[in-house]
């Protein structure tokens, strides 16, 4: 049985963030998954990297200490659905935080000649379920930072077999057809992954 | 010029720190006032909560929790931010606190009866800089597209003043830095920020 990590940040229950955290945690057990629902928000993770935790950083195995649990939850998955709102060009602190103090050396990747070796290959299919305020244009201008990070930084330490990033942009002016549309998109994506 | 510089770093003795010093050095040597933000030791929480969520858009009582922040970012003209780059991005203190202060009638304006589409809030910011240090390569961090670097200069970049001018460097490979690498840092760090905020004037002496 497939197992998925729902990586979810999204602070408020009756957000458009939300309905689509919910769909997509729907699909994926319908359609038979295991999942992992990791809601940052009510979990009360703390992103923030602490000067100990800067410290032993590289201290393999030592540095996955303070986080275990988060990081066996990563390690035992085989999708990995990112689901979050875009927030001044980048992953809200929450979920950014998740990568600085989970994304570990000796987990995320090894370093072998001061080279960078994916390490989360176990990872076969990686989705991120996005919305921005900016139109699509606005956001490549400014380089997509959030759509690099996962379409290049994590896929280069999971090298999925599958991997979808699905944008709804400019979503201040989206109409309720054009969410209920994007939605949709997202259940089916969700089913074919 | 009024110059904030934004510092985000966990630890004390941190290269980053150095970095931090010379930029500060450089500013009042112009004649500049500054003020450094310092993230970690204010133990800023970078989470933006449900409540403020709630508030985002119902200005001005959007600012209230982060009212300092806020009006520091008024009084600036020069915005400098000096950072590590973790996993290719700001860390999430220094996200966190975009999310919580780059807030709407702040560092933009949102969509109203007259304007269809969000416009800048930071016009009165001409000057620009980024300074961090880097685990990867160049040519990884090229390919992974700089997220960091972009969502400063040209997301922010986007909200200033135009033209703003801007100024960026990196010391890459940091975890196999040496003495003279960091040396050489900090010299192009002293030489960008000449170039951000000029080089002060000699006194003219008496004939």
């Amino acid at each position: 049985m497939t197992r998925a990590l729902v990586l979810y940040a999204h602070p408020c229950d009756d957000s458009f963030a939300a309905a689509l955290h919910q769909n997509v945690v729907q699909t994926l057990t319908d359609r038979g998954w295991d999942v992992d629902d990791c809601d940052l928000y009510k979990e009360g993770f703390d992103p923030v990297l602490s000067d100990a935790g800067r410290r032993g950083y590289h201290e393999e195995p030592s540095n996955i200490e303070p986080v275990k649990d988060y990081v066996e939850r990563l390690r035992a998955c085989d999708a990995l659905i990112l689901c979050f709102p875009v927030w001044n060009f980048g992953y809200p602190a929450i979920l950014k935080g998740f990568f600085d103090r989970i994304f570990l050396p000796g987990v995320s990747f090894k370093l072998i000649d001061g080279k960078v070796v994916p390490n989360l290959t176990h990872i076969k299919k990686l989705a991120a379920i996005t919305t921005y305020g900016g139109t699509r244009v606005r956001a490549t201008l400014a380089g997509d930072p959030p759509r690099m990070s996962v379409k290049r930084a994590v896929w280069h330490v999971t090298r999925p077999t599958k991997m979808r990033y699905l944008a709804l942009y400019d979503m201040n002016r989206a109409t309720e057809a054009k969410r209920a549309a994007y939605i949709a998109k997202v259940r089916k994506e969700m089913k074919d992954l | 010029m009024r110059a904030l510089v934004v510092y985000c770093h966990p630890r004390k003795t941190s290269f980053t720190g150095a970095v931090r010093d010379v930029v500060v050095q450089k500013l009042e040597g112009v004649g500049a006032d500054v003020r450094v933000l310092d993230l970690y030791a204010r133990g800023f929480d970078p989470v933006l909560t449900a409540a403020e969520h709630e508030g985002y858009e119902a200005c001005p009582d959007n600012c209230a929790p982060v009212e300092s922040d806020v009006a520091d970012i008024r009084w600036c003209d020069a915005l400098i931010f000096i950072y590590p780059t973790w996993w290719y991005g700001l860390p999430a203190v220094l996200k966190g606190w975009l999310d919580r202060v780059f807030l709407p009638d702040v560092a933009f304006l949102m969509p109203d009866g007259e304007n269809t589409t969000i416009r800048p809030g930071l016009q009165h910011i001409t000057r620009l800089g980024v300074f961090t240090t880097c685990g990867a390569s160049w040519w990884l961090t090229q390919f992974v597209g700089a997220p960091g670097k972009r969502t400063i200069l040209r997301g922010i970049g986007v909200l200033c003043a135009k033209p703003v001018k801007k100024v960026f460097a990196a010391h890459y490979l940091m975890d196999s830095s040496t003495d003279k690498s960091r040396k050489k840092h900090l010299t192009r760090v002293a030489g960008k920020m000449d170039r951000l905020v000029g080089v002060p004037q000699r006194q003219a002496g008496p004939v």
